[in-house]
């Protein structure tokens, strides 16, 4: 499950308004508007910031959706 | 060095087998992986699978003379795949696997574009993209005549004798001078430009470029670039496997997402040789926390190569200065000028010396003269792409194309050994670029300071995203059909993104909505447009009905509205950023 806080900072660094946005844990990040590949590392930067947490290049790489993505969060955060 | 007059082999097969007889048991191509032990390719290896994969296409029909586009992911197979289709003698054309986000229906419609110029016979790609692609093979007007899957044929089979003598007697045919690949410029909708190599003037640039970069057999390269892009396809897999050295090529998807594979490569392979378009450097510089570069060794790069995008000063400043500490020698910041219409590379920075560097009074360059300044309030920083290559000639011309004294600036004009002979069946587009004496306008702007080739914009629209080219056209045109847009009313345009280090998409389009939250459902609307093709819209400036200056054609200019656009003077203009 995607937590609001997560989806406000994603839709934040894309400028996009989260009451219009349909994420969930299965989507991709090509299926957001504006979140390409050059974009992705500012979201990424985004998300550590605002939950304190560090990730490593290879753990982001295995996220193949959002909810995957909050699941690395979710780790990090109960560390 | 390596000693080119020594190095046997007039096709690229030839040079190929050349290696994979006197140096079997050398390493040809390391496939990485983030997440399995790499391939290792000998060069053995690598022609033994591509004589297999040979024999296979040819029994499938392909046959001499015909192209072969290869649509595949990053895969150990995708190398003697290729391989085999140049030993056959036709030619591979590699590209772009498509983003979950294209629109099948846009992605066909590229092919259909490639058909037109190109004339693709036969599409090579994975299972995955049978349904996509499978309605433009079986279209009446298509020129494709199938589609296949080589990663699923059986390799275990020895290849048999009859074989064999079939494939000597097909490569004896090849001639040097015949087409050996075909590239295709990026655009999406008949605007892509096709450019076939002959096997000569590939190994002529192979030998060229090699000298320039003073290539020895201690070298290793390694890439990221995907292989459909000159830089990757030519600098990072043709360079090295026709010279005899090894390259370890990464998948570009896995990259972007962790860009800290590079450096990890780099680190536990030795690698010396990388090239990289400028955003990568800022990207690389800005991400890379201190924890991941734990353990990460820069000290074996002799030389990192800045090409297809404006190399930056800043760029290379913020590389060297947050590297430096993990081993990088800024004497390592090297450039190049390269396109595919010459093979690759015109011109190239000294081995072993950082990129030369010039500060310039802005206004007087935008006046087209070069005047050394060092007023940092009215001054541009300049970046070598370094002095020509070895059969290669350049002048600088004005837009009559009389050539210019040195220290003036115009479009650049090149001539090499390596040239192509024109785009494949585009005889007007040829016409409007290459002259009667052999001279290839390239619509790049620049200036010789010092034998010194600096690049410093371009004539065309064309917009750099990340060294990808992008045609306003294209992007123009998917926005036109978005409800809410006045049609045809709408530019695209390339916006400097200093931070990044690279341009981005623009659009300004006129619409007769006029509140917050009708702007805002539009924006989205228009990012989704262009996800279609594939285009990252990275700002989208909305305005009123009328708004758009035409130029003398009747069409909104461009070059006028992005200079109104970026003054940020007009109060009606809505903008999220």
């Amino acid at each position: 499950m995607i937590s609001d806080r997560l989806k406000k900072i994603i839709c934040e660094e894309l400028y996009l308004d989260p009451s219009t946005i349909e994420i969930n844990d299965e989507t991709q990040a090509p299926e957001v508007p504006g979140w390409d590949s050059l974009n992705h590392a500012n979201i990424i930067v985004a998300i550590e910031k605002d939950y304190g947490v560090r990730f490593k290049g290879l753990e982001v790489l295995k996220c193949n959706n959002v909810g995957a993505l909050q699941n690395l969060v979710n780790s990090k955060v109960s560390d | 060095m390596i000693d080119f007059s020594l190095v046997e082999g007039e096709t690229l097969w030839e040079r190929w087998q050349y290696f994979a007889q006197t140096t079997p048991e050398n390493e040809a191509i390391i496939h990485w992986s983030s997440v399995k032990e790499p391939v290792r390719w000998t060069y053995s290896s690598l022609i033994n699978t591509a004589n297999k994969f040979s024999v296979l296409l040819k029994n499938t029909g392909i046959k001499k003379g015909d192209v072969c586009a290869l649509i595949i992911r990053h895969n150990p197979y995708f190398y003697p795949l290729y391989m085999a289709i140049t030993g056959i003698g036709a030619l591979p054309s590699v590209l772009a696997y498509p983003n979950p986000r294209l629109h099948p229906e846009k992605f066909r419609q590229g092919l259909e574009g490639m058909t037109l110029r190109s004339g693709l016979d036969w599409i090579l790609t994975e299972r995955a993209l049978e349904e996509m692609i499978l309605p433009f093979v079986q279209n009446e007007k298509t020129t494709v005549n199938e589609l296949y899957f080589p990663l699923e044929w059986n390799l275990e089979n020895e290849i048999d004798s009859k074989s064999v003598q079939e494939l000597s007697d097909i490569r004896v045919e090849i001639k040097p001078e015949e087409p050996m690949l075909l590239q295709h410029s990026s655009g999406t909708t008949g605007l892509q430009k096709p450019v076939s190599l002959s096997h000569s003037a590939t190994l002529k640039h192979v030998e060229n470029y090699g000298k320039s970069i003073n290539l020895s057999d201690e070298d290793k390269v390694v890439s990221w670039l995907p292989l459909y892009h000159d830089m990757g396809l030519i600098a990072a897999f043709h360079v090295p496997l026709a010279s005899g050295i090894p390259s370890i090529q990464i998948d570009p998807f896995e990259w972007v997402l962790a860009p800290i594979l590079l450096f990890m490569a780099i680190s536990e392979e030795k690698a010396t040789l990388t090239w990289l378009p400028n955003f990568a450097y800022n990207l690389m510089a800005d991400k890379l926390s201190d924890e991941e570069m734990e353990d990460i060794s820069l000290e074996s790069l002799r030389m990192v190569c800045n090409c297809s995008e404006p190399v930056r000063s800043e760029s290379h400043k913020k590389f060297q200065e947050r590297f430096e500490k993990y081993g990088f020698a800024q004497s390592a910041l090297a450039a190049m000028y390269a396109m595919a219409e010459t093979t690759l590379a015109v011109s190239q920075t000294t081995p072993g010396e950082r990129a030369e560097e010039v500060s310039v009074d802005r206004e007087m360059l935008a006046n087209g003269s070069v005047v050394v300044s060092n007023d940092k309030t009215k001054n541009r920083v300049c970046v070598s792409s370094g002095k020509l290559l070895n059969d290669c000639s350049l002048k600088i011309v004005n837009e009559f194309r009389n050539e210019l004294p040195g220290e003036t600036v115009g479009e650049i004009a090149v001539k090499s050994v390596s040239m192509f002979s024109g785009y494949r069946n585009y005889p007007e587009k040829t016409a409007e670029v290459l002259d009667k004496d052999g001279w290839f306008y390239t619509g790049d702007i620049g200036f010789v300071v010092d034998e010194e080739l600096y690049v410093i914009g371009r004539k065309k629209d064309i917009i750099i995203v990340a060294g990808n080219n992008i045609y306003p056209e294209d992007v123009e045109d998917i926005v036109s059909k978005v409800d809410k847009v006045v049609p045809g009313r709408i530019i695209a345009f390339g916006e400097d993104d200093p931070e990044l280090g690279t341009e981005q998409v623009s659009i300004v389009a006129e619409t007769k909505l006029e509140t917050e939250a009708d702007f805002d459902k539009l924006r989205v609307s228009i990012l989704r447009a262009g996800m279609e093709i594939n285009v990252n819209i990275h700002s989208v400036y909305l305005v009123p009905p009328r708004w758009l200056i035409k130029s003398s054609s009747g069409k909104p200019s461009r070059k006028a509205n992005k200079e109104r656009i970026l003054s940020r003077t007009d109060k009606k203009v809505w903008s999220k950023k």
